[in-house]
């Protein structure tokens, strides 16, 4: 017994150190992994507050911006709507029927905490399950990728964005087709490498990388960036650098797609694998 | 003594908010995040018990890790570096020792001994936190490369906040 304390007086720090050592691993084990968002949601009631304080300084700030994306959006939409006015005033027009054949549907949401600075970067959005957002529902900023959504609460959810290590995304280059996985290396936000792209098709510094709607997450053709350098790497593959065209930092009116017609796909591709 | 632990709840809090407001914000070519608020750590009296030390750090890591949504990441590496500062302050301790009561502070002891001190606690902090960080030993070396220039620039930083509290 007297060893014993001898042993616990002598080793206190040692003890109190992996003691506490345990609950932070703990935490970082069970609470990091986003999909189990009731621990951050609960962590992160605690600070929101503060965030949605700092946030609307920010958004102020960034007023002349957000005017700016905004009005260019509204001049993309309005050509849109002036297209398709044309097709219904002519006489023979191909049926687009837009109830029964709408794939995908969108809403918008507003980032209330992001991050750029980490290997792992989430960032938060103001609708989670009431709003109808729900996991694995892609998130655009002005027409190119963003993220996507992990996780939801009843009024929040997050997404993990693109600059994030565990992102993977098809995608292709829009001038010839072929696709490849596209994910971010860890250094730079505003750079992600696009790999598999096999090593006899032409590729330009320049060219637009989309996104496949392979996955049944993003719809086909989402912007996601520009080739800005490409070499070749052991093997037969390019190893190109894609420069992306959001910028992460400015974050802020996002966009969330839904599939609607995502389970249907996913159980036909179960059926043969 | 209540004195004390008004001032270190201060130093704490500009800290935390130094750090959440303008270091977070700083994204520089990938490699450069610096985590100043280890700074309180590193200011915590000599004598102070090391139980204490333990506790106070892993509390400054969960309020980080509160603030940036990253639950353990911040706590575990704050926790390390308060268990090896009773060691390095050891290994480093000036020729006629400590003045009792005193802080570890540029003031007393100098500004080779300080810039030592802050060199070896915010190293071992960063290279905890950001292996935790990427939790894989794939990237080894870019990992490295962010430790190294983070934990220049806060260092830099943290003399300079040293500097203008001396020159108080």
């Amino acid at each position: 017994m007297r060893n014993l304390l001898n042993f616990l007086t002598r080793y206190n720090n040692l003890i109190i150190f992996l003691i506490l050592e345990g609950i932070a691993v703990y935490l970082l084990a069970t609470g990091n992994n986003y999909h189990n968002t009731r621990v951050v949601n609960g962590i992160r009631g605690l600070t929101r507050g503060i965030e949605e304080r700092i946030n609307n300084t920010r958004n102020y700030l960034n007023l002349r911006e957000v005017n700016k994306t905004l009005a260019e959006e509204n001049s993309t939409l309005k050509n849109r709507i002036s297209d398709m006015a044309k097709k219904e005033n002519s006489l023979f027009f191909s049926v687009s029927d837009s109830i029964y054949n709408q794939q995908y549907n969108y809403t918008s949401a507003e980032v209330i905490e992001n991050s750029v600075n980490r290997q792992k970067n989430f960032f938060t959005l103001n609708k989670g399950e009431r709003q109808g957002v729900k996991e694995d529902m892609a998130v655009t900023f002005g027409n190119s990728v963003a993220g996507v959504i992990v996780g939801c609460s009843e009024n929040y959810s997050v997404a993990m964005s693109l600059i994030n290590l565990d992102f993977k995304l098809s995608a292709r280059i829009k001038s010839n087709g072929y696709f490849g996985s596209l994910n971010w290396d860890g250094s730079d936000i505003r750079h992600a490498i696009l790999s598999e792209i096999p090593q006899h098709v032409t590729v330009n510094a320049g060219d637009t990388i989309e996104t496949t709607g392979y996955s049944a997450i993003f719809p086909e053709g989402v912007m996601i960036g520009t080739v800005s350098d490409f070499e070749k790497i052991g093997g037969d593959f390019y190893k190109i650098t894609v420069s992306l065209i959001t910028d992460f930092k400015k974050l802020h009116f996002v966009e969330i797609i839904g599939n609607m017609k995502k389970t249907e796909q996913l159980e036909i591709e179960k059926l043969f694998q | 003594m209540i004195n004390s632990i008004f001032r270190f709840g201060l130093i704490f809090i500009l800290l935390i908010l130094l750090q959440v407001l303008l270091f977070n914000n700083i994204q520089f070519s990938g490699y450069v995040n610096p985590y100043v608020y280890v700074m309180f750590i590193l200011l915590l009296p000599v004598e102070i018990p090391s139980w204490l030390l333990l506790l106070l750090s892993f509390a400054a890591g969960l309020v980080m890790d509160f603030f940036s949504g990253t639950p353990g990441m911040h706590s575990s590496a704050t926790l390390l570096a308060g268990f090896v500062r009773p060691y390095i302050l050891r290994i480093i301790s000036p020729r006629d020792g400590y003045e009792p009561g005193s802080a570890p502070s540029m003031l007393i002891y100098g500004f080779r001994w300080f810039l030592l001190y802050t060199l070896l606690i915010v190293f071992v902090h960063h290279t905890a936190l950001f292996y935790l960080e990427v939790f894989r030993f794939a990237d080894f070396f870019s990992t490295l490369m962010r430790v190294l220039f983070s934990s220049l620039f806060s260092i830099t930083f943290i003399l300079f906040i040293e500097y203008y509290r001396r020159g108080k």
